[in-house]
């Protein structure tokens, strides 16, 4: 361990990371979390423990699905969902496919209706790229190797300079074991 | 010795102020009109400051001081990065130019990270062309202390360290301000603005001393006294860069090329003499700037 006091660091990097999830809008997804580092080896290691997202909702919930001659015809009815469904659309057909009339009418090409009426968004995964991003910005920028331990409820994120070491591996192992067990925000 | 005031107020009778800067012997640094309201950045000898308050007070303005004018000063972080902190370094940056500095922010290329953060000679190059450098450092003891240090350690100008943690002593710098550290909002909390202070006090407190050891064998001409000679110069004339001349505590930035206009410059008449046998004349690190620095009256009349 660092031989010299590092008070001042942590009570920093709490500051920052809860500012940082605001700033983000993401702080009431992350229940609780720990960053330990240790400057000396030098090594960084955040663990955050990830709260319930929306739960995952059928293209139909949100959408009308009709046929069109070449696909399927959807008209969104919940706009909130339209950034998810179009990311989603444009990942599986591709973005020639996906024609995009008005605001609310979408044509994708070459998909049946069933198909896309049975498609589900997982908000999980945009809640996991919003933490990701707070953790990219809190990350000490020239810690650049790191090693991650992703779950559906906690995140670790482990990083340093050069080589990983095996000892910092099994502490990032252990702090994310630790996590599933910590209760809300103690 | 030349002390740089600050006046605010408006444009009615300004030419009796003017009138009477020359009349005791000082300078206009800068003028900035806006409207009916002018700021004029003015050095006078500090004996004639009662003359210049009572005619601000005629005029109706404000004399203010401003410490770090007349002076240049690099504000360096390891990177300007949004990762690293931006925001920190920004506000110093403000705050020198509050007090008058003119200030350049300026990021490492290679400045990140703990074992690897490295300055190249390069840059300190464009560092040491600046008459105080304030490097903005991050959370970490140990990192400050085993690495980031050595990032200014051969650095001939004065060099203020601010950091987050306390830290009784850093070699290598003039200055320490501790307590800022990495940030991700702007400082404007009481006491982040009680710290913005602070590291405004200890800079010029450097400059100061900077100063007092530039009296002790004095300079043939003050900068000032040269500004005026080199504004008449087409191209600064023809300059679209909001200053194109920066005052520095021992010469001059003039931002036109060095390689077209040196001939010119050292041609520059002042008090009899050539600027060329008065000053060395340099190109800056900075593309397109030309730097002077004036020799001292020892050496222009050994010389």
């Amino acid at each position: 361990m660092s031989e010299h006091d590092e008070s001042f660091a942590y009570q920093n990097f709490d500051t920052i990371l809860r500012q940082m999830m605001q700033e983000l809008g993401v702080s009431r997804m992350v229940t609780n979390y720990r960053i330990k580092a240790d400057p000396d080896a030098p090594y960084f290691l955040i663990s955050l423990r990830l709260g319930k997202a929306r739960a995952s909702i059928k293209v139909s919930d949100m959408a009308l699905v009709d046929a069109s001659p070449d696909g399927g015809k959807i008209t969104i009815t919940d706009e909130n969902w339209a950034p998810a469904l179009l990311t989603r659309l444009w990942q599986q057909y591709g973005r020639d496919a996906v024609e995009q009339l008005t605001r609310y009418e979408i044509i994708v090409h070459g998909a049946t209706p069933e198909a896309l009426s049975s498609m589900e968004l997982d908000p999980g995964e945009e809640l996991r790229n919003h933490v990701l991003d707070a953790v990219w910005r809190i990350f000490p920028e020239g810690f650049k190797v790191r090693h991650n331990l992703v779950d559906d409820q906690v995140m670790t994120i482990l990083g340093t300079e050069h080589d990983l070491k095996e000892e910092w591996i099994k502490i990032a192992e252990d702090l994310h074991e630790e996590m599933h067990h910590v209760k809300e925000e103690d | 010795m030349y002390e740089v005031l600050l006046f605010d107020g408006g444009v009615y009778k300004i030419n009796e102020l003017y009138e009477l800067i020359e009349d005791v012997g000082g300078f206009v640094i800068q003028k900035t009109q806006v409207q009916v309201q002018i700021t004029v950045t003015l050095a006078i000898p500090e004996e004639e400051r009662p003359a210049i308050e009572a005619k601000t007070v005629e005029l109706g303005g404000k004399l203010i001081d401003v410490p770090l004018a007349g002076t240049e000063i690099a504000v360096v972080a390891p990177t300007l990065g949004r990762h690293h902190m931006p925001h920190p370094t920004c506000d110093i940056a403000e705050q020198l130019r509050r007090a008058g500095a003119i200030t350049v922010v300026m990021g490492l290329a290679r400045g990140k990270g703990r074992r690897t953060a490295q300055i190249s000679a390069d840059e300190k190059a464009v560092i040491e062309e600046y008459d105080a450098a304030v490097f903005v450092l991050g959370n970490f003891k140990d990192c400050i202390l085993e690495h980031k240090v050595k990032l200014f350690e051969d650095l001939e100008v004065p060099v203020v360290a601010v950091c987050g943690p306390e830290i009784d002593d850093l070699p290598s710098c003039e200055g320490l301000v501790c307590g800022v550290g990495r940030k991700v909002e702007r400082m404007r909390r009481e006491e982040e603005i009680h710290k913005l202070e602070e590291v405004g006090t200890t800079i010029e407190e450097v400059v100061r001393q900077k100063r007092k050891e530039l009296d002790e064998d004095p300079l043939f001409v003050h900068p000032a006294e040269i500004k005026d000679r080199i504004a008449e110069l087409e191209e600064v004339q023809r300059s679209l860069r909001p200053a194109p001349i920066v005052l520095h505590l021992d010469g001059l930035r003039v931002k036109i090329p060095y390689a077209e206009w040196k001939d010119q410059i050292a041609a520059v008449e002042v008090y009899g003499r050539r600027l060329g046998d008065i000053a060395d004349i340099s190109d800056s690190r900075l593309g397109g700037s030309t730097l002077i620095r004036i020799k001292t009256r020892a050496e222009v009349e050994s010389g």
